[in-house]
């Protein structure tokens, strides 16, 4: 007790202690090519854990991998991006039903391709600023005939890269979506949209 | 006292050294604040050249999406909306299609085409000969294609990408058995240099024009068709006489790439239709940002070491 008294008596320390408390907390959070490539070498693992081969374990196989890119992802900013300005038509119950209705679709249509992995090797390669506080990391898929390039956009908040959104082959999956959404929403209010998601998960 | 000294010296040591850490990210994050062009990697030679001049600029179109998108994080309201910048940021993205109604009938016989007739196909044929073989006669199609890969290069004025792509070709048709092997890539690691003539429009400025979905062919648009006849009189068998190669072979042949071809990708069609809710629109889209993309690219002239 004394000691630290002792210590914060001190102006030097006291003032050396200010600068620690100003060092941007970016500097310790890693650089977005570490954190996708981490999250991503998560996966993989997962992926290629012998005991989780059978078909048995496919369950537990999916929540676990569930649970990684429910981290990776930044789902509100995903959906939020993909309606662009029609966001804003949706009172807040449709938006976090869309949200959820929404991750459910793609967590549904990648599924099967991710667990169709068959160690193929994932390179990551650069990370290349975008405007805002955004940044692409690049990484590229390795398989028999030919490469398939495939770029995470990530955004910077709450003191961790997450993913927004996914480009394979030159082809946004936001950009997508917002094309197919778009065209139902100029001809369906939010509601009817909502339903015609809902339509299409069951289907699935 | 002494301690305390020690102590003292330490901590701001300590200090100077994390804070020289920590400058680096920092600056970097400063430098992506306030501009794109500020801060490229260097994946070039040292060299600027006029083709990286033409990169960096070809990069804005890509990220203007991005910028009108990036520009509302810094509104104070976190709704990621903003009335007309949301127009603006799909325009790369945007494509006429006033054939509309007749492209949606076509887009429906090809689906029924591809179950009926090309997936059943594919599988027998996937069935029978393995894979080895088809990769074969995969490598041996695109081999002929390479004379319009260089071509094409050469029009964008990628002269490494031609230069490479004709050494591809002369030692894929030597060494490589009529191009049956890639020698070139597996061994030489010089890889495929992608380039078509629609590409080379697209370069040169030429808009799609419209939007057309061709049977059996597909996704198409003005501009990409007449890259595709233009492709095809870069094609070596075009040239061989009708006494030679009838017609109905030269149909069985391009039948036989499509079928050889396809018996790769068994399922990825099914894939895309599960994982998307407008399957036309998808099409659609995924067409035009994927013709944009090798726009873009066909900016890019890397030297043989750093192709991607």
């Amino acid at each position: 007790m004394k000691f630290l008294t002792g210590i914060m008596n001190n102006r030097i320390i006291r003032m050396t202690l200010m600068l620690w408390l100003a060092v941007p907390i970016t500097a310790f959070a890693g650089t977005a090519l570490e954190t996708v490539k981490a999250q991503a070498d998560n996966v993989l693992t997962i992926l290629k854990d012998p005991s989780l081969k059978p078909e048995t374990e496919r369950k537990a196989k999916t929540a676990r991998i569930r649970s990684i890119t429910e981290k990776m992802f930044d789902f509100t900013e995903l959906s939020k991006r993909t309606l662009a300005k029609s966001w804003d038509t949706f009172n807040p119950d449709q938006q976090n039903e869309f949200i959820r209705l929404y991750k459910s679709l793609l967590e549904d249509a990648y599924a099967d391709k991710i667990l169709a992995y068959s160690g193929e090797k994932i390179v990551f390669t650069k990370e290349v600023p975008l405007t805002g506080k955004a940044v692409e990391v690049q990484s590229k898929v390795l398989r028999k005939n030919g490469e398939i390039p495939i770029y995470y956009r990530v955004i910077f908040r709450d003191g961790v890269w997450r993913v927004y959104d996914v480009v394979i082959e030159g082809v946004s999956l936001v950009s997508n979506y917002r094309s197919q959404f778009r065209e139902i929403l100029i001809r369906k209010p939010p509601e009817s949209f909502l339903e015609t998601i809902r339509k299409k998960f069951r289907d699935n | 006292m002494k301690f305390r000294q020690i102590f003292t010296t330490g901590f701001l040591a300590t200090t100077a050294f994390a804070y020289c850490l920590a400058s680096l990210p920092a600056v970097a994050l400063f430098a992506a604040t306030d501009g794109v062009d500020s801060f490229v990697p260097e994946t070039h030679t040292t060299s600027k050249t006029s083709s990286d001049i033409k990169e960096e600029s070809a990069t804005q179109p890509s990220q203007y999406e991005d910028i009108s998108e990036d520009a509302k994080d810094v509104k104070p309201s976190d709704i990621d909306n903003g009335s007309d910048e949301n127009d603006n940021d799909d325009e790369g993205t945007n494509i006429a299609d006033p054939l509309s109604p007749l492209n949606k009938v076509m887009f429906n016989m090809n689906d029924k085409l591809y179950f009926w007739l090309l997936k059943p196909a594919a599988k027998g044929y996937a069935y029978v000969l393995p894979e080895f073989v088809r990769v074969g006669f995969s490598n041996t199609y695109d081999n002929l294609k390479s004379p319009a890969r260089v071509i094409n290069n050469l029009l964008q004025l990628r002269l490494a990408a031609a230069g490479n792509e004709f050494i591809r070709f002369l030692i894929n048709s030597t060494c490589g058995i009529g191009g049956l092997e890639d020698i070139a890539k597996d061994v030489l690691e010089i890889k495929k240099q992608e380039a078509d003539f629609g590409q080379t429009l697209g370069h040169y400025g030429i808009g799609h024009g419209i939007y057309i979905v061709w049977p059996v062919l597909g996704p198409s648009s003005l501009r990409e068709t007449v890259g595709f006849v233009g492709d095809r009189l870069m094609y070596p068998l075009t040239y061989i006489s009708e006494s030679d190669l009838p017609i109905e072979a030269s149909i069985g042949i391009a039948a036989h790439e499509k079928v050889n071809d396809t018996s790769f990708r068994i399922g990825d069609y099914e894939s895309f239709k599960k994982a998307v809710v407008d399957p036309y629109t998808a099409m659609r889209d995924s067409f035009v940002q994927y013709r944009k993309n090798k726009v873009e690219q066909s900016y890019i002239d890397k030297n043989k070491h750093d192709f991607k």
